[in-house]
């Protein structure tokens, strides 16, 4: 039965998650449950319920960092009571699909950084690689520790209107979001108790946990428990909030560059009781700003000699050095030959089909439908510097042709994927909206996916962009057990 | 049940060695009572992975690595659905042993009941194999009082023998670990014309005290035809007959056939061979 809020829902032409349109709304079978508990709430119940919902992020201090932003830095990340639902089935698929992307990259990146077979043998053309932004040439031949380049990866999920799941891009260099999954959990948990005790909701909360644990997996010091730190740009930085409530909850200590030093190839922090030895530093800076002395002069925030210390096996990085070549756009394409050639299977989770404008005959084709494509440039992160074709004016369209023809290397194009939807409430009613999915992949002593991950959810209408920069927000999602 | 099986061996080599070329039977099986849900494998310095269907009908992988190295990582992982494959309460009794005259000619026997790489049939085999018997007339009691014997009389025990021993040495030492075991049962059971084939793989140590033998590397055991009813397992390490918590990755002749990995390279012997094996139990 539908009733109450969800009374004039429709789902458009859409791939709904819950509900299937037929001649009428029918209410997915794992869905049953959570719309019951919600259509027995009144407005004024459902607005209560929300606002104790942003206090309770206000207390707890979730915010975020908008860039380019006037109007103050710091926001709340709107966060939607209506929790996304994903049944075991989907789930197994997922689980298995990622761990075998997440190994194929590893795969990948050790090759890149030692042999480079895969260029070798022509799977994946050379000056891909090396025209590369993120393609650390300074570290070929060094073995990472355990052999693991990416330890924590968050790669992004969406389902087209047919509601296959697809692979939208990875992120093995410093993906951020989970804090807002554990928080977003625990208001749910708060919100709708017996719901979510009765649907049998899998549990997310060891994340912390098994971060830390996989953390310690890579310390250079195996005899004593390790020394590790979580190393933060500082306040100014987007998800500072996130490195906070992440040292918090590992009970490890949150550095700023300035708090560590680097002497005899070896990393120490600086605390009130003298220096003390590193041994993992869970960095969420760039490559780019790690070490003044090896990567970019100009970096205040990095530590001069720590690459030393990490060339010399004297301190582990998380995530490694150089992953940000897997994140690069034109990379992704190529994770389904990855996939064949390490490990000799198909893929198991699709990918969307991406044009290349590196390609002259990618680069024609996307020049000439423009209007009906998603322009992304290669190595940005966050939803910046993108061009939806549908939504687009002329006057966009031109200046993009110019830059993809000045460098097409940076651009990659994609069909426009009409992204399934979620009841979701906004202006005081419940309405569709376009979500996708953030899963969180921890790689230490063996794979590890956190069943469930941050749903994130485009607020205004007919939206394509879910991301928190560009005016996006979040719902909880809870993977049921078997 | 339901299981995930991780399975790592590292090499580490004195010298850098070149031209590694490895088969790797590593894949589960996937039979009426197994069901293979995901596996994979993964080979470090990073190479392409190829693979092919052998004559035993067992997937194996193979890669080749021409270039200079002195560690070599292989990393299997799989998630296995199994069901019981026998009634405790009815064992497969009552198939005579003169039928098996009948189906000694079989295409599908004829390779296991003879000779092969490591199962050597001699008189002396023969002469142990007869006493084994004893007055049973029937095909897996037969087979049963092979697996006891070994299990009772067979002292398990480490470094003692290598891959290359032959039944004859076990017979004759009474001593070695599962391998070792499944060669020995193979040739008794051989000898007196009971179809019988090697099977490689792992099992879940359900015991409380975690006393079962072998779960700390790939297991061995074997498998034997009883006419019309099938083959049964039977794991003379432990003396158990094989059920839902036993894992097929493949079977052959003997380990010769479904060696987990096996290759050849240019180099000095390797320093050390870790292998890591974790079966965990899943929820179903």
């Amino acid at each position: 039965m539908i009733t109450g809020q969800f009374l004039e829902y429709s789902t458009g032409n859409f791939f709904d998650e819950m509900f299937d349109m037929g001649t009428e709304l029918l209410t997915r079978p794992h869905y049953e449950k959570v719309l019951k508990r919600l259509s027995a709430l009144t407005p004024s119940e459902f607005e209560e319920k929300r606002s104790q919902a942003v206090s309770s992020f206000l207390e707890h201090g979730v915010t975020f960092t908008v860039y380019g932003d006037a109007e103050g830095t710091e926001r709340i990340f709107p966060f939607d009571l209506i929790p996304r639902v994903i049944p075991d089935e989907e789930w197994t698929i997922i689980d298995r699909g990622l761990k075998q992307r997440i190994l194929a990259l590893n795969l990948f990146l050790h090759d890149i950084y030692h042999e480079g077979r895969i260029l070798q043998d022509g799977v994946i053309p050379r000056e891909i690689v090396e025209t590369c932004p993120y393609f650390r040439k300074e570290i070929i031949g060094f073995d990472v520790p355990k052999d693991i380049y990416v330890h924590v990866c968050g790669s992004d999920l969406i389902r087209d209107d047919k509601g296959t799941y697809m692979v939208l891009e990875d992120n093995g260099r410093c993906p951020s979001g989970v804090s807002y999954l554990l928080e977003n959990r625990e208001i749910m948990k708060r919100a709708f108790p017996r719901t979510y005790q009765a649907m049998g909701v899998r549990s997310v909360e060891m994340y912390p946990e098994l971060l830390l644990k996989t953390l310690e997996h890579l310390s250079p010091r195996q005899s004593q428990k390790p020394v590790c730190v979580l190393l933060s740009p500082g306040v100014y930085n987007s998800a500072y909030f996130e490195h906070t409530f992440l040292a918090r909850q590992m009970g490890i200590e949150i550095v700023e560059g300035r708090d560590l030093i680097a002497i005899d190839s070896f990393v120490y922090m600086r605390t009130t009781q003298g220096l003390v030895q590193v041994d993992v530093i869970y960095r969420r800076l760039d490559d780019d700003f790690i070490d003044p002395l090896f990567f970019r002069k100009d970096s205040v925030l990095g530590v001069p000699g720590l690459m030393n210390s990490y060339l010399k096996g004297n301190v582990a990085l998380a995530n490694g050095v150089g992953t940000g070549l897997a994140d690069d756009k034109v990379t992704y394409a190529y994770v389904p030959e990855m996939i064949k050639f390490y490990l000799g299977q198909d893929p198991i989770l699709e990918s969307v089909p991406t044009y290349l404008c590196w390609r002259e005959k990618d680069c024609k084709f996307v020049l000439e439908n423009l209007a009906d494509l998603v322009v992304k440039p290669a190595n940005e992160s966050g939803g910046y510097g993108m061009l939806i074709g549908s939504e687009s004016t002329k006057a966009e369209r031109d200046e993009f042709k110019n830059r993809i023809k000045e460098n097409p290397r940076e651009y990659i194009a994609q069909p426009i994927i009409s992204l399934s939807r979620h009841p979701t409430f906004c202006n005081g009613g419940v309405v569709g909206r376009h979500i996708d999915l953030r899963p969180f992949i921890l790689y230490g002593s063996d794979m590890e996916v956190v069943p469930g991950g941050l749903t994130r959810v485009a607020l205004k209408e007919d939206s394509l962009v879910v991301n928190s920069s560009q005016g996006g927000g979040s719902k909880d999602t809870w993977v049921l057990k078997k | 049940m339901r299981f995930y099986i991780y399975h790592r061996t590292v090499y580490l080599y004195p010298d850098l060695v070149n031209n590694s070329f490895n088969e790797l039977r590593l894949h589960p099986l996937t039979n009426d009572f197994q069901q293979c849900k995901s596996s994979l494998i993964s080979v470090l310095p990073s190479t392409r992975l190829r693979e092919y269907l052998d004559l035993n009908g067992n997937l194996v992988q193979y890669f080749e690595i021409p270039t200079n190295h002195n560690k070599l990582t292989i990393e299997a992982r799989s998630t296995v659905t199994t069901v019981s494959r026998v009634d405790f309460d009815q064992f497969p009794y009552g198939i005579q042993m003169d039928t098996l005259k009948d189906i000694e000619q079989r295409v599908n026997c004829r390779n296991y009941l003879q000779d092969s790489t490591y199962v050597e049939l001699s008189p002396e085999a023969w002469r142990q194999a007869i006493d084994l018997q004893g007055n049973s007339n029937d095909v897996f009691q037969t087979s049963y009082q092979i697996m006891e014997f070994i299990y009772s009389n067979y002292e398990y025990c480490k470094s003692t023998t290598s891959v290359d021993t032959s039944s004859t040495t076990v017979i004759r030492d009474k001593k070695g670990v599962c391998q070792d075991f499944a060669h020995a049962a193979l040739t008794f059971c051989r000898c007196l014309g009971i179809p019988a084939r090697y099977v490689s793989g792992y099992f879940y140590d359900h015991t409380k005290d975690q006393s079962m033998r072998g779960s700390e590397a790939s297991h061995a055991w074997i498998e034997v035809l009883v006419n019309g009813r099938g083959w049964f397992g039977l794991d003379p390490t432990n003396n158990r007959v094989v059920d839902e918590t036993y894992i097929i990755l493949g079977t052959g002749k003997d380990y010769r056939d479904v060696a987990p990995i096996t290759g050849t390279y240019f180099g000095r012997l390797p320093t050390s061979m870790e292998v890591d094996v974790s079966v965990m139990k899943q929820e179903d």
